[in-house]
Formats: C-alpha cells, sequence, structure tokens
C-alpha cells in the first residue's frame, strides 16, 4: 500500500456545499486530512456524511466549493481520483451471482492490474476478511461477511486512501469488532477517512476527528486535542453531607463562568466555561458556606461529551 | 472507455450464469421450434372448431413453408420485442437500485464503458438468440414443408434484428434516465405503441425506422424494397441513443 500524495493533504475540502432543492445537505464545509491518518468523520443520522463521502468518491457533484482527493479536483479527475482511492459505502452491492473470490477479482481487473497481482491480492485479502473459505455465492452472505468483503474489495488496488461510509453501523457487536479489527490493522498503511455515528467505534480506531452537524464542521482535530478541550470543562466537587452541596450549589448559581451544575447527593457536577476562575472562586465559596470539601476532581471527558456539547449544545 | 474489457467480460459471464441466460434465447428457441408446427396444424384446428358449428363453412389453402416463417416472424414481433422491453427496462436501473453501480462507479470504470458494454452485451445475446431461433425455425419449417427458401426469411429476420437493437439501445437509455425500472418499462411500452403506430402512417413508414415493420412484411413475400431512409434512419437512432444514455448516465448522481 502506498501513502504517496506528493505532499497534498489526503483529502481537502474548500467551501463545499451541496443542496438538493431547498435542502442544504453540506453548508461551505471546510476540512483538511492528512495522509497516513485514521480519520473519523463524525455526525448524527442526516449531518451529510454519506453526501460528503459520495462526492470525494465521485458518484454527486458539489453545488459549490472543491474538493480535492490527492491533489485532484474530483470533479475534473475522477479517474485520476478512482484509481488510488478505496471506497466502501453504507450498504455494499455485490452482484449475487459471484462468490467473494470473483467480486475481488473482479474489482481488481476494473483497476487493470495483472492476473498474477489480482490473484494474490484476492488471497491475502480474503485471508484478512475471515473468507478464505468462502465458497458460496455473495448473494447468500450475511450481513456481516458482505461488509468485510466490501472492505477488501476496497483494498484490492492498494489505495492511498480509503473512505468508509458507516462501515459498522449494521453490525452486530462481533462483526463490527471484526471490521474495526481491519480498519486499525490498516494504521500507518494507508489513509482512512470513516464516517459513523457509532463514536466508541470512532474513539476506538481514529487518530483524529472531524464532527459534522447540519452540514457544517463544528470540530475538527485530534481526539487526544479535542477530549482534552472538554476536559477542562468538567469538574467533580464532593463535599462532606447532602445539605453541604445543596447549600454550595445555591452559593455557586448565578456565577458567569458557571454553565451547568448537577447536585447528586453529596457531589457537584459541573460544566464551566472558565477553568482558572472556577479553581479560584469554587474553593472560596465552600470555605464561605463552612462546607467540608471531600474531593476536587476535573473530570476526564469522552468524545461522547464533545459530540454532545458541540452537536446538542448547538441547537 | 476505462474499465471497458473487464466489465462487458462479466457482462457476458453474467448471461451465462443467472436467467439472462434462458429468458430470451429461450424463447426465440421455442418460438423457432413451435411457429412451423403451429402453421402445419392450423388449418386442422380451424377445421375441428368450425365443424362444431353448424352452417359455417371456412376453407383455408394448405399451409406451406411462408406460413411457418409468416408465424415466426409475428411471434418475434410479439413476444421478444415485449421480452426486450421488460428485460431491459432494470438494465442499468437495477445496478443503481442493487448498489453494485455505485461499486463499480468508484473504480477506474467509465460511465461510458458502463453503458457501452451494457449495451454490446444485449447485442451479442440477442445476435445469438435470433440465430439460434431462426435456424431452429428453418430447420423444422425445413422438415415439415417442401420448397423452403431461406433468402426472403434472412433478410426479414436481419430487418427484425436491427429493429430489435434499437429497441435495446431505447431500453437503455430509459433505464439510465428512469431511476425505477417500472418506468423505464412503462415508456418502453409507449415507444413500442409509438413506433407501431407510426409504421401504419405512410410518411413515417417511408422516411424513419417505423418503417423496417411494414419492410418485414414486404421482405418475406418477396417484394421489392425501398430500404434507404428506414435503414439509415434506424442506424442513426442506435447511435443517437447510444449516446444519449451515456449522456444521461454520465450526468446522473448515483
Amino acid at each position: 500500500m502506498t501513502e504517496t500524495t506528493g505532499g497534498a493533504p489526503a483529502i481537502e475540502l474548500r467551501g463545499l456545499s451541496k443542496s438538493f432543492g431547498p435542502t442544504i445537505a453540506l453548508d461551505h464545509v471546510d476540512l483538511v486530512v492528512q495522509p497516513g491518518v485514521v480519520f473519523g468523520f463524525l455526525g448524527r443520522n442526516g449531518a451529510g456524511k454519506t453526501t460528503a463521502l459520495r462526492i470525494l468518491a465521485g458518484l454527486a457533484r458539489p453545488t459549490a466549493g472543491t474538493a480535492q482527493v490527492l491533489g485532484h479536483d474530483v470533479t475534473r479527475a475522477s479517474e485520476a481520483v478512482r484509481q488510488r482511492i478505496g471506497f466502501l459505502p453504507d450498504v455494499p452491492g455485490f452482484y449475487p451471482w459471484m462468490t467473494a473470490r470473483e467480486s475481488l477479482e473482479f474489482a481488481g481487473r476494473l483497476f487493470g492490474l495483472d492476473s498474477a497481482t489480482v490473484r494474490t491480492r484476492a488471497d491475502a485479502l480474503l485471508e484478512m476478511a475471515g473468507l478464505a473459505s468462502a465458497t458460496a455465492r455473495v448473494g447468500g452472505f450475511s450481513r456481516g461477511m458482505t461488509q468485510r468483503l466490501g472492505l477488501a474489495q476496497a483494498l484490492i488496488n492498494g489505495p492511498s486512501l480509503l473512505m468508509l461510509d458507516e462501515p459498522t453501523s449494521a453490525l452486530d457487536p462481533i462483526g463490527r469488532r471484526e471490521v474495526l479489527e481491519m480498519v486499525a490493522s490498516l494504521r500507518g498503511r494507508t489513509t482512512v477517512f470513516f464516517s459513523s455515528h457509532i463514536l466508541a467505534d470512532v474513539e476506538r480506531v481514529c487518530d483524529a476527528v472531524a464532527i459534522l452537524e447540519r452540514g457544517r464542521v463544528v470540530a475538527s482535530a485530534g481526539i487526544a486535542e479535542l477530549t482534552s478541550r472538554a476536559t477542562a470543562k468538567q469538574l467533580v466537587v464532593e463535599l462532606e453531607s447532602d445539605a453541604d452541596a445543596a447549600e454550595v450549589a445555591r452559593a455557586l448559581a448565578g456565577r458567569a463562568w458557571l454553565k451547568t451544575i448537577d447536585t447528586r447527593e453529596r457531589s457537584l457536577h459541573m460544566t464551566v466555561s472558565d477553568l482558572e476562575t472556577a479553581q479560584r472562586e469554587i474553593p472560596s465559596a465552600i470555605a464561605a458556606t463552612g462546607a467540608a470539601l471531600r474531593r476536587f476532581e476535573i473530570d476526564e471527558a469522552s468524545l461522547e461529551d464533545v459530540f454532545v456539547e458541540l452537536v446538542d449544545g448547538g441547537r | 472507455m476505462t474499465g471497458f474489457a473487464p466489465f462487458l467480460r462479466k457482462e457476458l459471464t453474467e448471461i451465462r450464469r443467472t436467467w439472462r441466460l434462458w429468458v430470451i434465447p429461450g424463447m426465440l428457441l421455442f418460438l423457432g421450434v413451435s411457429s412451423p408446427i403451429i402453421a402445419a396444424i392450423t388449418p386442422a384446428l380451424v377445421k375441428s372448431v368450425t365443424a362444431a358449428q353448424r352452417g359455417v363453412v371456412v376453407q383455408l389453402p394448405p399451409p406451406t413453408a411462408l406460413d411457418a416463417f409468416g408465424q415466426f416472424i409475428k411471434n418475434l414481433d410479439q413476444f421478444i420485442l415485449i421480452a426486450i422491453i421488460i428485460a431491459g427496462a432494470g438494465v442499468i436501473s437495477g445496478e443503481r437500485s442493487s448498489g453494485t453501480a455505485t461499486l463499480v462507479l468508484t473504480k477506474p470504470l467509465s460511465r461510458g464503458a458502463f453503458v457501452v458494454a451494457k449495451l454490446l452485451s444485449q447485442f451479442l445475446l440477442l445476435v445469438a438468440a435470433t440465430a439460434l431461433g431462426t435456424a431452429a425455425c428453418v430447420g423444422v419449417t425445413s422438415v415439415i414443408f417442401t420448397g423452403v427458401t431461406i433468402a426472403p426469411v434472412m433478410t426479414t429476420v436481419a430487418l427484425w434484428l436491427l429493429y430489435a437493437s434499437l429497441l435495446v439501445v431505447v431500453m437503455t437509455l430509459f433505464s439510465a434516465a428512469f431511476r425505477s425500472r417500472g418506468a423505464a418499462a412503462g415508456a418502453g411500452l409507449g415507444f413500442y405503441l409509438f413506433a407501431l403506430l407510426l409504421s401504419n402512417w405512410g410518411p413515417a413508414a417511408r422516411y424513419s425506422f417505423a418503417g423496417l415493420v411494414p419492410a418485414m412484411r414486404d421482405a418475406l413475400m418477396g417484394h421489392a424494397l425501398s430500404l434507404g431512409w428506414p435503414l439509415a434512419s434506424a442506424i442513426a437512432a442506435i447511435v443517437l441513443g447510444t449516446a444519449g444514455a451515456v449522456w444521461v448516465f454520465d450526468r446522473q448522481e448515483l
């Protein structure tokens, strides 16, 4: 597999917009995906993820803006792009009369690969997908087998960029794990652009993410950076008694930096906009009420917390 | 036309390994065998039906090889053209709705190659099936009847093949244009009926592909043919229809 992009980003979207009549699916999306990463493209159902992927794969045209893949404009050099990408749609459609091997060999021939290369790659990919012993026709495959075959066919050309549209959304836990393990095994060998609304999957395999909401990118960063941004805003304060907690909550109410406060028995769970001020004022408020502090903790946030904050917070 | 050869190979393998091998070739073979037999027994059938009705006397001349070929061509015109419409309606829309078009067209297969490979495979199937059916018809006719002359039926079948090829192109265009197989089939039936009406209108029959329909009758009867305009317009329609199907499909989002 190759990672060569000639110095260009694997994906670069600038002001990308797509409308279907009055419905705006993508609204001036700007996004850069660097080569070699496993990149998660997060968003709720209907956020515009599939539309963006369809444009990147040359299946749809943007209404405005540009989409570049591996340094090529997808609308002008779609064949050059297709030669170097692998694409797995959310529901891969195979010819039901072919076997898994025939499907891979057919895909390889469409890339102009010679027979020996096609055979060698098909062997390796069938092994990787756990389908080496599958001799039945694809029409009789389970959803999990079809999805794993979908991933295998997307890799037949050794793509520089692999684009996966919701590869795990309809799978059972075992099928999901198998597909995620396949994706994780590609790290460092190719760029993976992976759309999903399943946050746990993205958190498990991706290095960086972009969050798409109502056709707009509301955040784009490495997972560690994104969660650290939110980590600074989550606080847990534990006091000696329930009464102390209630009194301190009253004392803190209305402070400018306090976004939310949730009293759970003797604990206060807070979201704050200014961590430094909160760290200064909370202990003094506790002291002023005469309450006794038991624990003061900056809480670990998950990708889910960030996602909910960005997506739900904007509603 | 990137990816044309492997996609054409896929199409031909698909014909060999699915229902497509049996429908049109099977129908043509059946009609090739049954048409001479039906022509041979028709007088006896009519006689037995009218014998039960008092006062009704129907006298038919003895059947000939020409009746057998006429029956075959009439059946081609009705059953096979309808089968082409039904089978052709899903040729592109079926790939689109099943998701297979998405998978192959995100590889270096151009949309032009996709459409042209579909057309070529259908032409090859049609030519092979027509040759098989015609050979069966000529063979059975030669066994049942005397005085068989092959040239008129060959000319007639060649004209029918051109007309059927035009219908294949039109169905591919409709299948590219409409997302639904039903809509494509409906449009195809509309085209078939419209062309049939045109063939009965003198000026259209003289100057358009619709003239192939009366030309088939004339060819079978051994009459002189004036095929310039019908042939030229049919070939032009096939070329334009192919270009149109590629153009329409190329502009579609999948």
